[in-house]
């Protein structure tokens, strides 16, 4: 192999510049001082203490999570029929409709935050959890159309067509034979949604009642010096937890792939 | 008499029509298909005995006329309660089971118990040649052994009838050939009714007992090997199956049963009406075989009518020589085979030739 120096150290820096930041979170968690900055002081898990007993922080991190889930969950089922519907069938209006559903994609997610604020406050209803739900739903669903849609188009048609053969109903049908195949594509779906949802910013923050978010609340929490180093414990159990899970999306999907005999062509990981 | 003359009707077609919005994919389909018959759908890519096939089994809806199999009309009747199952051309087989589950999976809702549908698995298993592959994965086998669970899944349920759509198309040729006579015996052991669609002639020829030739959404031809390749009733179904030269002919007279036919290169022929299939409005050509036709050695006589002719071109396949010869010192040209047996050696181009012909052997489209 040819050594390219000046493409190795570009390489090199980039990566640096990616993750070297992250790389400080868990240092500075451990660092025994308030005050964020080189010499180290000495080791201490006071902080991560002082996180675990923070009551607004664990309020806002159950509510992230019960918004996380709703949004992964429901944006994976709304992208499942899209999906299904948009590989399947032909209907007028298609290729359209499709773009209405991708479309925030490419939308300023600040729009649409303000959008849906207008429209919101006009209609009368109250700012909520609930309404967080819903505009993050707005903006996950098109990624879970993407991801499950490549699942669909993957699965032969032979196989539902030789299902239904066998004297299988089309609910049955999809039951045992579309779903066990497009499970990893619903897997992938729905832990991606849930990473959106949860560090989600703009959304949490326009729509949401006050009731403490977890992205709204550390960004809140970074205007105190003496925070900081709590919320740095805090990021430092969010990057384990994305690890875990990507780790375990990505170990689901191996095994999907070796399930059905395909080719692993490429991944997350 | 053939094989299917006597057999009580399987499947019957009224007058199907099939559109795909605009595209008249069926057009107008009658004929009936026997039990316990094997049937072929032969015809080019795009000609629609693949929708034909589709309907049978229920996954298409057809627009307008009627389908019975086993004198019941399916208009209402579902695929997934028809007593039809199918071999599909990519075989279909559910990746994320094994090739038990798979051959099994259409008793599901069987009310047998566990033990006896265990058995019928291992004797469909058994049936196909797959003895003991039960516990393998189903995307760990080749592309035989696959077809093989797909035959085995499709006739765990005894359907009247077994659809095969190409299932021979993406084997390679000696695994073809094998399979070929594998299925020729496979139907005679269970006996029930297999449709096999397929764009291959001579595997049509090879296995079947009749055979539904087909062209744009018609059927073109309904007859059993012999007859298609005998008395193809047009000159599209000569000359699909096999080779057939085609020499303009002008009809001399017509009386009764018999034409009267004067054929570039040959001659005068008296030809029996059976010769000569319904006319379609075309030029007259008479058409003959290659293996009709016959080289004469030094001074052979002819059986029945010879004529002079000269050798364009030589094609050896090692048993067979093909000659292209030019009839009677005109500029018909027809390719005429012969077996390669001791003491008859390969001739030259140029060479001068008696050739032997039959006027039974000519067929007449106009």
């Amino acid at each position: 192999m040819k050594k390219a120096p000046i493409l190795q150290s570009y390489t090199l820096f980039y990566l640096l510049f990616l993750y070297g930041p992250i790389l400080l979170l868990p240092i500075f968690a451990f660092n025994d001082s308030r005050v964020v900055a080189f010499p180290l002081q000495g080791f201490t898990a006071g902080w991560f203490a002082e996180m675990a007993s923070d009551q607004n922080l664990r309020n806002a991190a159950k509510n992230s999570l019960m918004i996380a889930l709703s949004v992964a969950t429901i944006s994976t089922v709304l992208g499942i029929f899209a999906a299904r519907a948009s590989v399947r069938y032909r209907f007028p209006g298609k290729a359209p409709l499709m773009g209405m559903i991708m479309l925030p994609l490419v939308l300023p997610e600040m729009i649409v935050a303000m959008a849906l604020l207008v429209v919101l406050l006009s209609a009368g209803i109250p700012l909520s959890l609930f309404t967080v739900i819903l505009g993050q739903v707005l903006i996950c669903t098109p990624f879970a159309v993407a991801i499950l849609t490549s699942a669909f188009q993957s699965l032969d048609r032979s196989l539902e067509e030789a299902a239904m053969d066998l004297g299988e109903t089309a609910w049955s049908t999809f039951r045992l034979i579309v779903l066990p195949l497009v499970m990893p594509g619903i897997m992938a779906s729905f832990l991606i949604c849930f990473t959106i949802s949860f560090d989600e910013f703009i959304i949490a923050n326009f729509l949401g009642s006050g009731e403490p978010i977890l992205s709204v609340y550390i960004f809140g929490q970074f205007r105190f010096p003496n925070k900081v180093p709590s919320m740095l414990a805090l990021g430092t159990v969010l990057v384990c937890m994305s690890i875990i899970l990507l780790g375990f999306a990505e170990y689901m999907r191996r095994r999907g792939i070796a399930k059905a005999g395909g080719k692993d062509s490429g991944g997350f990981l | 008499m053939t094989f299917s003359d006597d057999r009580p009707t399987m499947i019957e077609f009224k007058d199907v029509h099939k559109y795909y919005g605009d595209y008249h994919a069926l057009r107008g389909i009658n004929g009936t298909i026997k039990a316990g018959e094997f049937f072929s759908l032969l015809g080019p890519s795009g000609c629609g005995k693949t929708t034909l096939l589709r309907t049978i089994a229920g996954f298409e809806d057809i627009s307008s006329g009627v389908i019975m199999i086993d004198g019941k009309d399916m208009a209402d009747v579902a695929a997934n309660t028809r007593p039809t199952n199918m071999v599909f051309q990519s075989y279909a087989i559910f990746p994320h089971m094994t090739v038990e589950e798979n051959v099994g999976f259409g008793l599901r809702k069987d009310p047998r118990s566990k033990e006896d549908k265990a058995k019928a698995v291992a004797e469909a298993l058994d049936q196909v040649g797959l003895k003991g592959y039960g516990k393998r994965a189903a995307h760990a086998l080749s592309g035989g052994q696959r077809q093989r669970v797909a035959l085995a899944r499709a006739l765990i349920l005894k359907p009247k009838v077994l659809l095969l759509d190409e299932p021979l198309s993406a084997l390679d040729k000696k695994m073809r050939e094998h399979m070929q006579v594998e299925l020729i015996k496979l139907q005679r052991q269970v006996g029930i009714t297999f449709i096999l669609v397929t764009h291959d002639q001579e595997e049509a020829l090879v296995m079947s007992d009749r055979i539904a030739v087909m062209f744009e959404g018609e059927i073109a031809q309904l007859a059993d090997p012999e007859t298609l390749y005998r008395r193809p009733a047009t000159r599209k179904v000569a000359d699909f199956i096999g080779t057939m030269n085609f020499i303009p002919a002008e009809i001399v007279s017509e009386s009764g049963d018999k034409v009267e036919v004067d054929a570039k290169g040959l001659g005068r022929a008296m030809l029996d009406i059976s010769q000569a299939p319904a006319k379609t409005g075309e030029t007259p050509v008479v058409g003959l075989r290659p293996e009709t036709l016959t080289l004469l050695y030094d001074d052979q006589k002819p059986p029945e009518r010879e004529t002079d002719g000269v050798i364009d071109e030589v094609i050896y396949f090692g048993d067979m020589t093909y000659y292209d010869v030019y009839l009677g010192g005109t500029d018909v040209e027809v390719r005429l085979s012969m077996r390669n047996v001791p003491g008859r050696p390969v001739l030259d181009v140029g060479t001068k030739v008696r050739v032997a012909w039959s006027p039974s052997a000519l067929v007449l489209f106009r």
